[in-house]
């Protein structure tokens, strides 16, 4: 997704036609953030395409898929595929990615290297595929190994599809990386009510025909254990090649491998200032750098603020930065018995990260303040916590309340006619919109009795 | 008893006027577009009849002292025909602009694009309309291959399933639209509001999203994904009617809800919400005004919305598709029939050598006399008095130093100019600084046609003769062109104007030449393209759009933000906008004693009140990178709280709003730019 979007940027930038993408799957590319939802079933695959391969043609683009890249080759500027046809460069990126880490359980992968029938990857678009086809086996239970982010949402895709789902997490509590104990805590108990049983501090040990064997003794029966644990960058071609890899490729503001200036990096991949990142948006963004920086103008990736939304149904969560590392003062409001739990870590007046469980509400705002490091009030942090007042049923109108605004009439002067008509003829109330009327009307009913007395005097003189 | 239409808006009201004595009276009058109904603008639209502000006679002012002296009309016309002549033999015909204004009659409208083009060769004429609903037009004319903002009579949406309104707040700036409104609600019709302001249209929704100002893009970008991925586009209607549907569909894969949220501050189950509303319709109706369109990406944004309609089948259908909501009276007609830059009568483009040929054939003169493209309405101005520069502006219907966006800068450029001559009815802002004002006819006092927001023309009628030393625009033009020797004819006769419109528009997209003033009295109006023998067009697309292969377009388009992004300096969104009393500049409607003008304020939320210390009623100070304003705070909770909201009726607002402008439209960013608010 960082190679498609980077190339976007050199289209728009007039460089469509110096640019090679050599990419290994066999898809063009897709956006990856949206496979749960296929898998949920409220996304059609095909709306997971992000540009066609006539796209990139139409633009000068050279794309050439089912190529694997073996060897940056940097004192000839060329990269080798696997065919053993080169390619020479003057400028190359690599975006490619991450690598599932797959835990070390036993049974998993059989003698013949391939992998249990039981157990499925869930990463790619492939990986979905066969996934939503061993779904025609009508499986009874799922065990989902990973209780992070893609855990609980295909946790909650396989449960939305009617299957007997649990998850089983190493640390001790759910969401460990992006939340704290407590709101792990909630997070539990939300998914326990829609169904889904969560086994915490256990590792699955073995995969055995009983079913997976976890280390506390348990074995969990099943039909299906879908494996949703982390990644690791894919940095191979850039240690074969001697570039600086720590996590990831050890990068500069330029997304410019610390090596060779002729080599960048970007997306999961890539390390910059010490941080690697598996999320969308730091990727998209350093591709926009690096779409100026190839194009020759000025640009710096100044690092990146992440908001990681779970995409779920019943199952409301954004974490906003880091909440556990990030240091400040912490506003939280949390209601275990609903299931919410809102926390905003705050420093010098600004949002600097935050977790919200159970409760959204005010979300695109308070992302707004966080994206923008808006200084806020003293108070206005925990304000934005509370639930927003409800309207209050209106009260009594005073007489000076302008009821209709198209033609600047009050209350009172509305109390004052005798009907409707009268209303219409001598304020022009109701004769604009059209939206005070049932307020006229409502007026014209409760005026005080003396008035009605008159009403009904009007309706006697008009039957004489 | 005179039958005629309201002053103001695109909405043209009918009315009837009648006078009592000296003044006139409005009246309700039956007509489609209003049923009898009027708001307080209209009811007191007569109240300038009489009034003291009036201007009688023309004003010559004193460059050196700055006083004002009465002249002669001949004297005055004389004074402007020969600073003009000398100004275009010393720097040529370019050197002398003219300024129109979307109020103005077709009539007008037409005669100033003739007048500037022939009279006096130049190029550089443009009309506020820019200001307007440009980008709406630009993303029309790539979309449907016409620009008529609604294709359909404006009570077809009562007719409609889900009515979607993107940035329009017809309840109080054309209330009587609002009825059809609440009739689609009774028949059980959905309505959708799109604001960063839950204003009276928004109580009226069944769904309010609250976008940050300058998202109403990746808003639409984010429903059309959603759409894609529920399968609820029409995929026939698709192969059948339009091309260009694939790359949108693979761009808008990029903006699933959780991404449309963090940019537009519209939670995602909202966004999934509107997707399962108009899935779930068959009849969809989606409706843009100025809080879309005025942005730098405001063609860009109404064509992402226009995708979302395309994408569900909807233009063509009846009681279905897109609408542009038009703001000013007669900003429809007033950019057919050519003073805008780029075009001649018709909405023929000005660089296509068979409209020339056309126009000049009606005019009588060569068709290579017929100046080029000229600049565009904000480039104009900004270009007055500098070497390269217009050193002189004729204004007509405009009130440019309270409506143009960085308003300082523009009225440092009206101070550069040789000559600025302003013909209005009363000392507006800009007529203050002008070296010449023409005192003119204000509606009730002239005939004329305008086309409202339906593409309906309509006739106003004169109901009272003007005050005495008070011309027509049209005789003011006809003056000058006389003056100036110039070819072609001049008459000032309202009939035989339109007459040669019809003629100069036939052939044209804008096709007036079926369209005649009895013909308007008798039918409530007549819808173009109406070439002779038609009986108007009320209903556009049904069989095809206007393409030469017949086909709508799908146009891709990106998102790339507002101009100007907050910073920690200025760390708010400024929006602005109207309220229900006042009308544009205000030049009319807050010297009518009937409507409150209680000046400008300063809108914002509670949190951002305690936020800065700034207390309800008390004067707060609001900054941009261009000027700032003190206005008295409104504290109310129906804002976004990272937004602050000032009206644009009184000087102030336009001296904070951005002037980067939408590439295709060049549509100033009057909705969106970084402000900061301090008590």
């Amino acid at each position: 997704m960082a190679a498609a979007r980077l190339v976007e940027g050199l289209v728009a930038r007039g460089l469509g036609p110096q640019t090679t993408v050599l990419a290994e799957e066999q898809h063009a590319p897709y956006n990856r953030i949206l496979l749960s939802a296929v898998l949920e079933g409220t996304h059609r695959p095909g709306a997971l395409a992000l540009r066609e391969k006539q796209w990139y043609a139409d633009r000068g683009v050279d794309l050439r898929l089912n190529s694997l890249v073996v060897d940056i080759h940097r004192d000839t500027k060329t990269v080798e595929l696997a065919d053993r046809t080169t390619v020479p460069y003057d400028a190359v990126v690599l975006a490619t990615g991450a690598i599932p880490t797959l835990p070390p359980i036993r049974g998993v992968v059989r003698m013949d290297g391939s992998l249990d029938p039981r157990v499925q990857a869930f990463r790619s678009l492939d990986d979905c595929a066969r996934l939503l086809d061993t779904l025609h086996d009508h499986p009874r239970s799922a065990v989902i190994v990973g209780g992070g982010l893609l855990g609980l949402q295909v946790a909650r895709a396989l449960a939305v599809r009617g299957i007997e789902t649990e998850i089983v997490e190493g640390r001790d509590h759910l969401l460990s990386s992006q939340v704290d104990a407590s709101a792990g805590k909630v997070l539990k108990r939300s998914m326990a009510k829609l169904g889904t049983q969560v086994y915490l501090g256990a590792r699955a040990t073995r995969l055995t025909d009983e079913g997976l064997k976890l280390d506390n003794g348990y074995t969990l029966e099943t039909d299906l254990v879908v494996l949703t644990a982390g990644g690791r960058p894919r940095a191979n071609l850039a240690r074969r090649a001697e570039l600086t890899v720590n996590r990831g490729i050890v990068v500069d503001d330029q997304l410019r491998s610390v090596d060779d200036p002729d080599v960048y990096a970007i997306g999961d991949c890539a390390e910059h200032d010490g941080n690697v990142t598996g999320f969308v948006s730091p990727a998209w963004e350093q591709a926009g750098v690096l779409a100026d920086v190839l194009a020759g103008d000025e640009a710096a990736y100044q690092g990146h603020r992440v908001v990681a939304r779970l995409r779920a149904t019943d199952l409301d969560v954004c974490v906003l930065g880091s909440p556990e590392d990030e240091a400040g003062e912490v506003v939280e409001i949390a209601n275990p018995i609903k299931g919410t739990h809102r926390k905003l870590v705050v420093r010098d007046g600004r949002i600097v990260a935050g977790a919200l469980v159970g409760d959204l509400s005010r979300v695109g705002l308070i992302t707004q303040a966080f994206d923008r490091q808006t200084v806020l009030g003293e108070h206005e942090a925990g304000q934005l916590l509370l639930p927003e007042p409800s309207k209050s049923p209106r009260p009594e109108l005073p007489d000076d309340a302008e009821v209709c605004a198209c033609a600047g009439v009050s209350a009172g002067r509305i109390r004052a006619c005798r009907s409707l008509e009268d209303v219409r003829e001598t304020t022009r109330a109701t004769t604009g919109c059209g939206g005070c009327a049932p307020t006229v009307r409502q007026l014209l009913a409760t005026r005080p009795s003396g008035s009605q007395l008159s009403a009904t005097q009007l309706s006697l003189e008009g039957t004489t | 008893m005179t039958d005629t239409h309201c002053p103001y808006c695109s909405l043209q009201c009918g009315m009837t006027l009648s006078r009592k004595g000296p003044r006139l009276e409005v009246s309700e009058r039956s007509f489609p577009v209003n049923e009898g109904a009027l708001c307080r603008k209209g009811w007191t639209a007569a109240g300038l009849r009489g009034s003291r502000e009036r201007l009688t006679t023309p004003m010559v002012r004193d460059r050196v002292t700055g006083e004002w002296s009465a002249a002669t009309w001949d004297e005055a016309l004389d004074l402007i025909a020969s600073r003009l002549e000398a100004l275009r033999d010393e720097h040529g015909a370019d050197a002398n602009a003219v300024f129109g204004g979307g109020g103005l009659t077709n009539e007008k409208a037409y005669q100033l694009g003739k007048f500037a083009r022939v009279a006096l060769g130049t190029s550089q004429i443009d009309y506020n309309g820019r200001w307007c609903m440009s980008s709406a037009a630009s993303a029309g004319n790539q979309a449907f291959g016409v620009d008529r903002g609604l294709p359909f009579p404006l009570a077809d949406i009562e007719q409609t399933d889900v009515c979607v309104l993107v940035g329009s707040n017809l309840a109080e700036t054309m209330p009587p639209a609002a009825r059809h409104l609440d009739r689609l609600r009774e028949n059980g019709g959905k309505v959708v509001v799109i604001d960063p302001r839950l204003t009276p249209t928004g109580e009226r929704a069944d769904l309010f999203l609250q976008p940050v100002p300058g998202t109403d893009l990746p808003l639409a970008l984010g429903v059309l994904h959603l759409l894609d991925a529920a399968g609820a586009v029409d995929e026939d209607y698709i192969a059948e009617r339009t091309t260009g549907f694939e790359d949108v569909r693979r761009s808008v894969a990029a903006w699933w809800p959780e991404m449309v949220e963090r940019v537009s501050g519209v939670e995602a189950s909202q966004v999934r919400e509107l997707a399962a509303l108009l899935a779930n319709a068959e009849k969809v109706t989606v409706l843009t005004a100025r809080g879309a369109e005025q942005h730098a990406q405001g063609t860009a944004t109404v064509l992402a919305w226009l995708n979302v309609a395309l994408a569900l089948g909807m233009p063509g259908k009846a009681y279905a598709g897109y609408g542009c909501l038009t703001g000013q009276g007669n900003g429809q007609g007033g950019r057919e029939h050519g003073q805008k830059a780029d075009q001649l009568p018709g909405y023929r483009m000005i660089d296509d050598p068979a409209a020339r040929a056309h126009v000049a054939k009606v005019w009588g003169v060569d068709a290579a006399s017929i100046p080029g493209k000229g600049r565009s309405a904000y480039e104009l101005l900004d270009a007055l008095g500098t070497p390269k520069g217009p050193k002189s502006l004729l204004v007509f219907g405009s009130n440019i130093v309270v409506s143009a966006p960085n308003a300082t800068h523009i009225a440092s450029r009206l101070a550069d100019l040789d000559l600025l001559v302003v013909a209005d009815m009363v000392m507006s802002e800009t007529a203050a600084l002008a070296d010449v004002v023409l005192p003119v006819t204000q509606w009730a006092e002239e005939t004329g046609t305008m086309t409202n927001l339906e593409g309906r023309v309509i006739l106003r009628n004169q109901a009272i003769s003007a005050p005495d030393g008070v011309k027509n625009d049209l005789d003011i033009i006809t003056g000058l062109a006389t003056r100036l020797g110039a070819a072609s004819t001049w008459p000032t006769d309202p009939a035989t104007i339109f007459d040669e419109l019809r003629a100069a528009s036939q052939g044209g997209k804008a096709d007036y030449s079926g369209i005649t003033y009895d013909r308007i009295r008798d039918e409530d109006g007549v819808f173009w393209p109406c070439p002779e023998g038609s009986e108007g067009t009320p209903r556009m697309f049904a069989e095809d759009f206007f393409h030469a292969d017949g086909r709508a377009r799908f146009i891709d388009v990106a998102h790339r933000g507002p101009a100007e992004a907050p910073t920690a300096d200025y760390p708010l969104h400024l929006t602005t906008g109207r309220v229900l009393a006042q009308y544009q500049s205000g030049a009319q409607t807050r010297r009518i004693k009937d409507l409150p003008d209680d000046g400008a304020f300063v809108e914002l939320h509670p949190l951002l009140a305690d936020r800065v210390g700034a207390h309800d009623g008390d004067p707060v100070v609001v900054r941009t990178p261009r000027g700032e304003m003190k206005a008295p705070a409104r504290i109310v909770t129906t804002i976004r709280p990272d937004t602050v909201f000032v009206p644009f009726h009184w000087v102030g607002a336009n001296k904070l709003t951005n002037d980067a402008l939408d590439p295709s439209s060049r549509m100033p960013e009057f909705k969106v730019c970084a402000a900061a608010v301090s008590a």
